[in-house]
């Protein structure tokens, strides 16, 4: 018997108005595994990741968070119905999300960033959230950075900053927006070698991103998207080193120069 | 002529009567910070409303703010004291009259609302969505949001502007005195009427109104932006 996926997306569409972003995407995400999202600027992998987590609402499909669907809810009669507002919120912190942007509070330190919401959406008491925001952030090797604000930090800092925010809620699952996309090659590297630890570590993780290089040895397997739909995926050394379709070899070719 | 001047500059007859008319003072303070706490929380009720995502509240936002914003001060506060007594009284079916004080704190209240109301909105605008996304993510309520990520830091940008607009409506306290709020300048007319001596009592006035605001204003902005500079 296999278990239950950490992530199982069903046949996820995304419409906004005449233009079909998403066109009926389904995969599965095990426990522990890291699967990379790759595709052409404007291919949905955005739009992909942020309707698993509900910031986007799927326009038809299902997302199961270890079994338990994201966006409706199963009544004891059986009927599904969709998920009032106050539930989904519930259930998004069940995967970490880190953004292009970083997207840090200013007005908080490092260490308030990532303390914030384990006070006060999972009701922790100051001294335990401080207990786990240290943890956190030595994960991330910023232990000696938790009192300066977001301003005094530089873009690599403050991406690692927000990746243990995003942890600190002790998600599921991570889910990765292009986290280096806004960053100079030698502040990736910093980033992209936290990133590998926790994949090491054993952490879910989806990541959408442009370095085949973090795909190639960090990730098990690699979604390959193309106009809304998957085009090709499979374990990450075939997708990468022998793509079958004649998109993706041509979508790498011009990425692995 | 020199004499005039004299006299309007020789400043012992403000100073004779200073008690009587630094307790006008206070009151000018009083109106001011009942007003102040009024118009930011209808201010801040209106922001929410022109920027909320149901288009009716953001119909009535838009309706509310134009109305006061558009409604001179003095105007307001003789039509709140005179007017409005009469109008809830037909409604209500019995004679209503407000104290000048209440008058002039609703008056300028609601007046300065409508200001400040575009201030917050203009602040909350500012904060990034991506920040907003972040806090949903981490499964943060849209009330948390509110109170934990996007006021703290309206407040910060908001400040500079919210102090011109203090200033304002101190300023605007002066007017109360026509409807009798014993301030400082219905106190000055007091005084005027035994003394006749109007020049060094208008130039006391001005010149008490001057120190005053300026001194509070230039501390107050000192602090805020030494408290600013911390963030950003």
């Amino acid at each position: 018997m296999e278990a239950v996926p950490a992530i199982r997306v069903v046949d996820l569409h995304k419409r906004f108005g005449a233009l079909e972003v998403l066109r009926g995407v389904s995969f599965d995400v095990h426990r522990g595994s890291v699967v990379s999202i790759i595709g052409a600027s404007g291919s949905g992998k955005s739009t992909l990741l942020r309707c698993i987590n509900h910031l986007e609402t799927p326009s038809g499909g299902e997302v199961y968070i270890e079994g338990e669907p994201m966006g409706s809810r199963r009544e004891p009669d059986g009927s599904t119905r969709p998920r009032p507002l106050a539930e989904i919120n519930r259930m998004r912190r069940e995967l970490g999300m880190v953004f292009q942007q970083f997207n840090l509070w200013p007005h908080m330190t490092a260490l308030g960033n990532v303390i914030e919401a384990p006070m006060r959406v999972r009701g922790l008491s100051r001294r335990e959230a401080a207990a786990l925001g240290a943890e956190c952030l030595a994960r991330v090797h910023l232990s000696e950075k938790a009192k300066e604000y977001p301003a005094r930090l530089s873009g690599g800092q403050q991406q690692r900053v927000a990746i243990a925010r995003a942890l600190a809620m002790r998600p599921k699952a991570m889910l990765f927006d292009e986290p280096t996309s806004s960053l100079d090659p030698e502040l990736t590297v910093e980033v992209l070698a936290v990133m590998r630890e926790l994949a090491a570590d054993g952490t879910t993780m989806i990541v959408v991103t442009h370095e085949m290089g973090f795909a190639r040895d960090a990730s098990n397997r690699v979604v390959f998207l193309h106009n809304g739909q998957i085009e090709e995926e499979g374990p990450a050394e075939q997708v990468l080193g022998n793509p079958r379709s004649e998109r993706c070899r041509q979508f790498l070719s011009k990425h692995l120069q | 002529m020199s004499e005039a001047l004299v006299a309007a500059l020789n400043p012992s007859m403000f100073w004779e009567y200073r008690a009587v008319l630094l307790q006008g003072l206070a009151f000018n303070g009083y109106v001011f910070a009942a007003a102040a706490a009024l118009a930011l929380s209808v201010g801040l009720a209106a922001a929410l409303a022109r920027v909320n995502r149901a288009r009716p509240f953001r119909w009535i936002g838009t309706v509310y703010v134009e109305t006061f914003r558009n409604a001179p001060d003095y105007i307001m506060v003789v039509w709140v004291h005179f007017v409005l007594p009469l109008l809830l009284g037909a409604v209500l079916g019995r004679r209503i009259e407000f104290p000048p004080f209440v008058s002039a704190v609703i008056a300028l209240g609601f007046v300065y609302s409508g200001y400040f109301a575009e201030t917050f909105r203009a602040g909350i605008q500012s904060i990034p969505t991506g920040q907003i996304e972040a806090g949903r993510a981490c499964g943060m309520s849209d009330r948390l949001i509110l109170w934990r990520i996007v006021l703290p830091q309206v407040v910060r940008r908001m400040l500079p502007e919210a102090i011109n607009q203090f200033v304002s409506l101190f300023k605007a306290t002066t007017i109360v005195s026509l409807i009798a709020v014993p301030d400082l300048m219905y106190r000055v007319s007091m005084v005027l009427q035994q003394e006749m001596k109007p020049l060094p009592l208008y130039t006391g006035a001005a010149l008490t109104y001057f120190v005053v605001i300026y001194l509070v204003s230039s501390l107050v902005r000192v602090v805020s932006e030494r408290w600013r500079s911390k963030v950003y």
